[in-house]
């Protein structure tokens, strides 16, 4: 065997394109699988239907209904992520791929190639929920531009937190109490920003500048930059 | 010209001595053997030549040339083979080897891969998904996914577990290959992998 000779040609390797090989991997494996698009989005639509019967659109008075149904649609987000997201990374924990995979990749690489899919499932997740929520709860959005755009900001801002609280708890025991515990203080001013933006979005009050878009993209740049800078210490003993 | 070199490596879990003052270099062409009992912390010498867990004391070290290469950049020029290390079981064996290239920066070619693939024994198996391969073919894709990126330093931890005389024979003919070039460290008890190395260290010493 001619030591693996016969590839010599090589590509330019960037980040990008080591990151894109790592999202679309685990795409494919997720396809194949349905691990965590299953946990994410039973725990989702169980929890919008329970959410929608016990407390639907009828029940809530048309004042408060903006308020209410931003803080429901943001925790059932919410929770769902955190019911499935950290699998991005305890998958390779649990089959024994982390270290082929610590030693033919960046760890930045790592980071983004699995912040891409997380925000994939996330969005797969937000073009389900998001349509049935309005439907289901007779949710009306005055403003759907903004409405749109904090959907997105919040969902980046999400998928950015759960992915490197994710990586933290893959080689820890109790992975799943720990990866609920650990997001929350991190993912709680985010939800709080994402609640106020869709519900100045439900009423159409005060919608000028966006800024709680801006204070949700603010977040996730924050800590895309963050974790590029600690993964490395965590991907590595 | 690649060297390797291990200065007074020592390691230690929670107050327990595994093993202590390993040192030794190796250039082109040298294969090292390291044998002991179980336990005795050969896997772990080996993971830590490979950068994926510290050495309690101690620094390992690899050159090109006279230039030393930075420890992040180190897994560019290592191919490791190991019990522990698993490949993707969801993929089949190309869209593994897929995977592989692209993340080092290889131009993927499939018939490169089936070629490597045909030498040990895995073309027919090639579009099978991982999960349906024995442990013994599992262990072959292992050492196709290992010289890949043609490295000049191989690790090998017990490369002929779960192997059978034919799988033996591919891992004896990737060894002396791979001694004509680069450099081989093979951690094992069993004789015939030992006997491919000019130099043991055994760490049950």
């Amino acid at each position: 065997m001619r030591s693996g000779r016969w590839i010599t040609q090589n590509e330019p390797l960037t980040y990008l394109n080591e990151a894109t090989a790592i999202w679309l991997r685990d795409l494919r494996g997720e396809f194949r699988t349905r691990y965590a698009v299953n946990s994410i989005l039973m725990f989702a639509v169980t929890t919008l239907v329970a959410v929608s019967f016990s407390i639907g659109s009828f029940r809530i008075g048309e004042a408060e209904k903006p308020f209410l149904c931003s803080v429901l649609l943001w925790i059932i987000l919410v929770f769902s992520a955190l019911s499935g997201l950290s699998r991005s990374f305890v998958k390779e924990e649990e089959a024994g791929t982390m270290d082929v995979l610590k030693l033919s990749a960046r760890p930045q690489a790592v980071f983004l190639g699995k912040l891409f899919f997380n925000l994939t499932l996330l969005g797969a997740l937000q073009l389900i929920i998001v349509p049935l929520f309005i439907l289901l709860m007779n949710y009306k959005i005055a403003s759907p531009g903004l409405f749109a755009a904090m959907i997105i900001s919040g969902g980046l801002g999400l998928g950015a937190g759960t992915t490197i609280v994710a990586a933290m708890i893959a080689q820890a025991s109790a992975r799943g109490a720990l990866f609920a515990v650990l997001s929350f203080p991190l993912l709680l001013p985010l939800m709080i920003t994402a609640i106020k933006g869709c519900e100045r979005a439900a009423d159409g009050m005060n919608t000028a500048g966006w800024p709680e878009v801006r204070i949700a993209v603010a977040y996730t740049v924050i800590m895309i930059i963050m974790s590029l800078f600690l993964f490395p210490l965590i991907w590595e003993e | 010209m690649y060297s390797l070199k291990l200065s007074n490596i020592c390691k230690h879990y929670t107050g327990t001595l595994l093993f202590k003052d390993i040192s030794f270099e190796l250039r082109p062409g040298e294969v090292l053997a390291i044998t002991g009992w179980n336990g005795s912390g050969k896997s772990t010498l080996l993971r830590i030549i490979a950068g994926l867990v510290r050495p309690s004391l101690g620094k390992v070290e690899m050159f090109m040339g006279d230039e030393p290469i930075p420890k992040e950049s180190r897994r560019k020029f290592l191919g490791m083979v190991a019990p522990a290390l698993a490949l993707y079981d969801e993929l089949t064996a190309l869209e593994n080897m897929d995977f592989f290239c692209k993340v080092r920066g290889i131009a993927y070619d499939r018939e490169s891969c089936l070629n490597m693939m045909e030498r040990v024994g895995l073309t027919e198996n090639a579009n099978k998904t991982c999960r349906n391969y024995s442990s013994g073919m599992k262990q072959r894709l292992k050492l196709v996914q290992a010289l890949l990126h043609s490295p000049p330093l191989l690790l090998l931890d017990e490369p002929g577990c779960n192997l059978d005389s034919n799988g033996m024979k591919i891992v004896e003919d990737i060894i002396l290959e791979h001694r004509q070039l680069g450099m081989t460290v093979i951690a094992s008890n069993e004789k015939r992998e030992v006997d491919y190395a000019e130099r043991a260290i055994n760490l049950s010493e």
